[in-house]
């Protein structure tokens, strides 16, 4: 493993995730561990804007590993990228403990995200986003505000309903602003 | 709207990928998941697409060496479970198929009861991977088995998972009772009318503390009329940290 921290000159060894998932579904704990040290980081920041809290998002990502071993054989590589299930995988865990936690609790719709404006946030990820990305030039076509909401959604984790809480629009509003968005993506994705 | 049946389903696969659905849309959009591969393939599509988001997270701290270890120990866990739990359900299942007409009816509920269990079991399973901090096992009167736990968490939420079936005789019910000051005497955190999984609420009581005792007794159906425990006691047990 020293080569592949040695990221100079040839750059840094990117382990092969679809290779180390089929390895997990043969029982190898230490293929599970390249995944681990591979993605966890990310794991953990995708987990967090999720659940909102650092200690949360470990046991997502706790949770998330312990799945990725057991439903390992069902990955199918010609349907879609290692990455890609990997954290499909987290966002669902990390889904289902934050409206599991939302019922109990009661918490409503209208929780403050903690940032200054919701459009900001958004806009200075897609910024982020590498200029190669299609996913980036078709988001820039959509108009400000429908660009942030489909950006929150996927990085928060917001449901209809507390979207259109948000931003005080009735749900049907918010769903048919969604549907058309994704819809334009759709149609503008290569 | 006149949405077109491929559009309405090409609008489903990318919110469940965003993760925007709740209720019977998001059922409706993962059992599409699992029945019809060419849905399954327009959420693939949308989750690789969306990864371009992902790739702005690199702010990630990396987790410490505890998560491995916890992700080790759950995978140990998981798998003597796995070894000595079908090895209890199964044979219940096979048998009770192949049983003579008269007893199908009832046989038929016996299997969904069973898969109720299994079903309630898991998601508990599943719930109980988020470390807790206390935990109590429950042994059963008399012959000191293990027959209930209680979990309690972090964040001040507890749950009663059950290991053994037991079902009070008819017209009584178990009472739940937690107990941390003898001075304050015992407190109801529920009547179950059988045992079941239970998210039990200890925000009202100081602690959870090493040492405090969660007990069952049999009660009448509307709980104890008292106030106190009553009836027998079924099972009790201590709270101890988890290391």
């Amino acid at each position: 493993m020293a080569m592949a921290l040695r990221s100079g000159d040839t750059g840094s060894v990117v382990p092969d995730l679809a290779d180390a998932i089929r390895g997990c579904a043969a029982g190898d704990k230490a293929a599970l561990r390249l995944i681990y040290d591979a993605e966890g980081a990310t794991m953990i920041a995708i987990a967090q804007r999720i659940v909102r809290d650092r200690a949360a998002a470990e046991d997502v990502v706790h949770d998330a590993f312990v799945q990725i071993w057991s439903k390992a054989k069902t990955f199918d590589p010609s349907r879609g990228l290692a990455r890609s299930w990997l954290y499909a995988v987290v966002r669902h865990r990390a889904l289902n403990m934050v409206r599991a936690d939302r019922r109990l609790e009661r918490v409503g719709d209208f929780e403050p995200l903690d940032l200054a404006s919701p459009e900001e946030d958004a806009e200075s990820i897609v910024t982020r986003m590498s200029d190669a990305s299609a996913l980036r030039r078709c988001l820039e076509r959509l108009d400000p505000t429908r660009r942030a909401l489909v950006v929150l959604a996927y990085v928060h984790g917001l449901t209809h309903g507390e979207l259109a809480g948000r931003l005080r629009v009735p749900l049907g509003t918010m769903k048919s602003w969604m549907r058309r968005s994704l819809l334009a993506l759709r149609d503008c994705l290569p | 709207m006149s949405a077109s049946p491929d559009r309405d389903l090409e609008r489903l696969a990318a919110e469940h990928a965003v993760g925007l659905l709740e209720g019977a849309e998001a059922e409706r959009a993962a059992a599409l998941v699992n029945a019809d591969a060419a849905f399954a393939a327009r959420v693939a599509r949308w989750r690789d697409d969306l990864l371009d988001i992902d790739d702005t997270f690199l702010d990630g701290e990396r987790p410490g060496p505890a998560l491995w270890s916890r992700i080790q120990a759950s995978l140990a866990d998981k798998g003597a479970a796995e070894q000595a739990e079908p090895a209890r359900l199964e044979p219940v299942a096979l048998r009770t198929r192949r049983r003579e007409r008269p007893w199908q009816i009832a046989t038929a509920a016996a299997l969904a009861a069973c898969l109720a269990l299994a079903v309630g079991l898991v998601s508990v399973a599943q719930r109980a991977t988020r470390a807790p901090v206390l935990v109590a096992v429950l042994l059963e009167e008399g012959t000191l088995e293990p027959a209930a736990i209680v979990n309690a968490y972090r964040n001040g939420r507890a749950e009663l998972v059950p290991i053994r079936t037991i079902v009070p005789p008819p017209g009584r019910a178990l009472q739940v009772w937690t107990l941390w000051d003898r001075a304050v005497g015992p407190r109801s955190l529920g009547v179950l009318e059988r045992a079941r999984p239970l998210a039990l609420d200890l925000s009202a009581f100081p602690g959870p503390a090493v040492n405090q005792l969660f007990e069952i007794t049999e009660e009448p159906s509307s709980g104890s009329p008292t106030g106190r425990p009553t009836g027998r006691i079924l099972m009790k047990g201590l709270a101890a940290s988890v290391p």
